[in-house]
């Protein structure tokens, strides 16, 4: 599987070399976009961070976290799990650090750290991703898409739930 | 998203003006620094990634993927555009390998073209695709448990597996069915 990235790699720069592409200004005409596009993200993540940064900060996302435990366990969903599935859709880097705390908390092997482990591998960062995907666009009606791929992600993480007590 | 920004933004400040109001400056600017610091990191994927993106696409690699994948990027996302399939074609392969921080720049191009051709639908359904995450190996996940001592750290694999396809076909029928349903 670690050979995966290098073989897609040297496959194209091979393939290039082959159509007589210059390598060297056509990479750098590539970063030259990444550039672009990277600064063109920012002044929507800015907002978004601060905003997850303050709802942390403020204790708000703990009471939130309180509040829908009950809801969760209702599920399936083990009360140790609440917090993880609830920062996941906003923060990719939130989730992992406490992805890592319930690892070394019950010990890898664990049914909640299983559980944690696929929920996380399962699902994506919705709200982080829409703000980057939707940033450039003018629609901003994505409520519908927004709820599905939340709905989704609920079912999949109550199927983990059960998945992982039998295998 | 204006909604909810705004309510969640108030709430927290106005709770930080009890709870801890000489804390609320440091909090914004450490919040307006890690986007700086995402935004870098985004960077160097994307410069990455589309810097052998662009050798493919100069060679005709990425229109020989896309050729292939044409009959279903053409029903699933109703586009006829060749450089949308062609970085719709980078998406879903990237995603699938489980390389997904590679994925993303070519979402966000095919975004960027689907906009020219006013096509909504087409950017919500990628969206939706790629926010259930389809990758078929959870790297991170597993570096993580084999770090933390695991006996059998890829025991995960198959019922990642099974939950992430589950949510990717659920989100994307409800997707499809909640658009037709909408417009009726």
């Amino acid at each position: 599987m670690a050979l995966v990235i290098p073989a897609i790699i040297i496959f194209v720069i091979v393939f290039a070399i082959m159509k007589r592409v210059n390598v060297y200004n056509s990479f750098c005409d590539g970063v030259k976009e990444a550039l672009d596009l990277a600064i063109s993200l920012l002044p929507c993540l800015c907002a978004i961070f601060m905003m997850c940064a303050l709802f942390e900060a403020s204790g708000l996302a703990d009471a939130f976290t309180r509040l829908l435990a009950p809801v969760f366990s209702f599920f399936g969903i083990p009360q140790e799990l609440t917090k993880l599935v609830l920062i996941k859709p906003f923060s990719g880097s939130g989730s992992l650090a406490y992805l890592n705390e319930i690892i070394t908390a019950y010990g890898a092997d664990s049914y909640i750290a299983r559980c944690a482990c696929v929920c996380f591998g399962s699902s994506e960062t919705v709200f982080y991703i829409s703000a980057v995907y939707f940033a450039k666009v003018k629609t901003k009606k994505i409520a519908l898409p927004v709820l599905c791929v939340l709905t989704a992600t609920f079912l999949s993480t109550v199927i983990a739930c059960l998945i992982c007590k039998v295998m | 998203m204006n909604v909810i920004f705004t309510v969640i933004f108030l709430a927290s400040v106005a709770v930080m003006a009890f709870t801890a109001p000489d804390k609320l400056l440091s909090t914004l600017l450490g919040g307006a620094e890690n986007s700086a610091k995402m935004a870098l990191t985004l960077f160097c994927i994307y410069a990455v990634w589309l810097g052998i993106s662009k050798l493919a696409e100069k060679s005709g690699l990425s229109a020989g993927i896309a050729k292939g994948l044409k009959p279903v990027t053409k029903r699933l996302f109703k586009t006829d555009s060749a450089l949308v399939s062609e970085n719709l074609a980078m998406n879903l392969s990237c995603n699938l390998l489980g390389i997904g921080g590679a994925a993303t720049p070519y979402a966000v191009k095919a975004i960027g073209e689907l906009e020219k051709e006013k096509n909504s639908y087409a950017q919500k359904l990628l969206f939706v695709i790629n926010a259930t995450s389809i990758q078929i190996l959870p790297t991170t996940v597993i570096a993580l448990r084999a770090g933390a001592g695991s006996l059998n750290s890829s025991d995960i694999f198959l019922p990642s597996l099974i939950c992430t396809a589950i949510s990717t076909v659920t989100a994307v029928i409800l997707f499809i069915a909640g658009n037709k349903i909408w417009r009726s």
